[in-house]
């Protein structure tokens, strides 16, 4: 920046040197006249003029983007390195034929280590999840099949009337006045 | 590739190592490349591989795939009988899972036949390409329409209708 300032004084300044630019002046070869008397070539000590420079605050918008980096970086490069230590010491399994009367457990069906690890100690065997399933649908398909038969019991005690429901209560016969049809003329 | 894959299914080309007949004293550019990117980035890589191989055999497991065995299929399911459907459907779902990637790796036998044949990939892929036109053609008429929510029911549905339409077709044909 500097260099170009001085390179572009300078230039300015040959090309004003030059007497063959405007043709002669007033005074002939030997009297250099500036013609342009309020430029002047300056020798800048430093990077050049120091501007100051009117913009909107980014003070937030680089903390937020200094606090992003440090809230992702705080737990991603621990994660990171734990990552790449296991993938470097530990390794990923190698695929390999089940040997015979052998029967793997069920987190020896996954390939990478810390997948494994989850699946030993979080996650139930699949045959164990199959089971789970099987004995739900189990007591979902009893309790249909008892709505149903429920339904139809209902039917035939209502019909029949000879089942313990749909029996009501009745008054006791004792307790029926009958002196009023004593009198056969009210 | 992996060191165990199919000889036949994607063979390599034939070697053709030129014999070296050198007539000029000056350097052959190739071979100096050739030096070049051997030592700068084949060496390192092998020697970064094979001190992770060696990391790596000192705790070795293995993983295996997992064999299942077969059950009764929803045709020889009671009516009612959701156990046996649930077992059929999972078996119906684990059955789509293996067609999928036997159609892609047809799919990738092909690609893999015109990748190594270049310009004339027309003429001497005719076999890989009527192995995939047969197998997607499988696909389609099985697994074809039947969408997101697809179930060993609706499949069997398809079947169904499937054979209507031959019965239909033959008995007008």
């Amino acid at each position: 920046m500097a260099a170009m300032s001085v390179l572009w004084r300078g230039a300015a300044f040959a090309a004003r040197l030059n007497p063959f630019r405007h043709g002669i002046s007033n005074g002939g070869f030997l009297s250099r006249t500036v013609r342009e008397a309020d430029k002047a070539t300056v020798r800048h000590g430093s990077h050049g003029k120091q501007m100051f420079v009117i913009k909107p605050s980014d003070y937030y918008d680089r903390r937020f983007l200094r606090l992003l980096k440090y809230y992702i970086l705080l737990t991603g490069i621990p994660v990171a390195a734990f990552v790449t230590y296991v993938n470097v010491f530990i390794g990923e399994a190698e695929l390999a034929e089940i040997p015979e009367g052998y029967v793997p457990e069920h987190w020896e069906y996954y390939k990478h280590p810390i997948t494994r690890w989850i699946v030993r100690y979080f996650y139930d065997p699949p045959e164990k999840d199959y089971e789970k399933m099987m004995a739900l649908i189990q007591i979902e398909a009893e309790k249909a099949e008892m709505r149903l038969q429920q339904l139809e019991v209902r039917r035939h005690m209502r019909h029949r009337g000879d089942g313990p429901w749909f029996q009501y209560e009745t008054l006791d016969k004792s307790l029926i006045d009958n002196s009023i049809k004593s009198t056969p003329d009210t | 590739m992996p060191l165990d894959h199919d000889k036949d299914a994607y063979p390599e080309p034939p070697r053709r190592t030129p014999v070296v007949d050198k007539q000029t004293n000056l350097p052959n550019p190739a071979l100096i490349a050739t030096k070049l990117f051997h030592y700068a980035v084949d060496l390192p890589v092998t020697t970064f591989r094979d001190i992770m191989d060696q990391l790596h055999d000192r705790n070795k497991s293995y993983y295996y795939q997992q064999k299942f065995r077969r059950v009764p299929e929803l045709t020889e399911c009671k009516l009612g009988d959701y156990l046996c459907y649930y077992e059929a459907e999972m078996q119906w779902r684990r059955d789509h899972k293996v067609d999928q990637e036997i159609v892609k790796i047809i799919q990738e036998r092909l690609r893999a036949c015109q990748q190594r044949e270049g310009n004339s990939h027309e003429q001497n892929c005719a076999k890989e390409l009527q192995q995939f036109v047969q197998v997607a053609k499988a696909y389609q008429s099985r697994y074809g329409d039947l969408g997101a929510y697809a179930s060993a029911r609706k499949c069997l549905m398809k079947q169904k209708h499937r054979m209507l339409e031959q019965q239909k077709e033959a008995t007008q044909g």
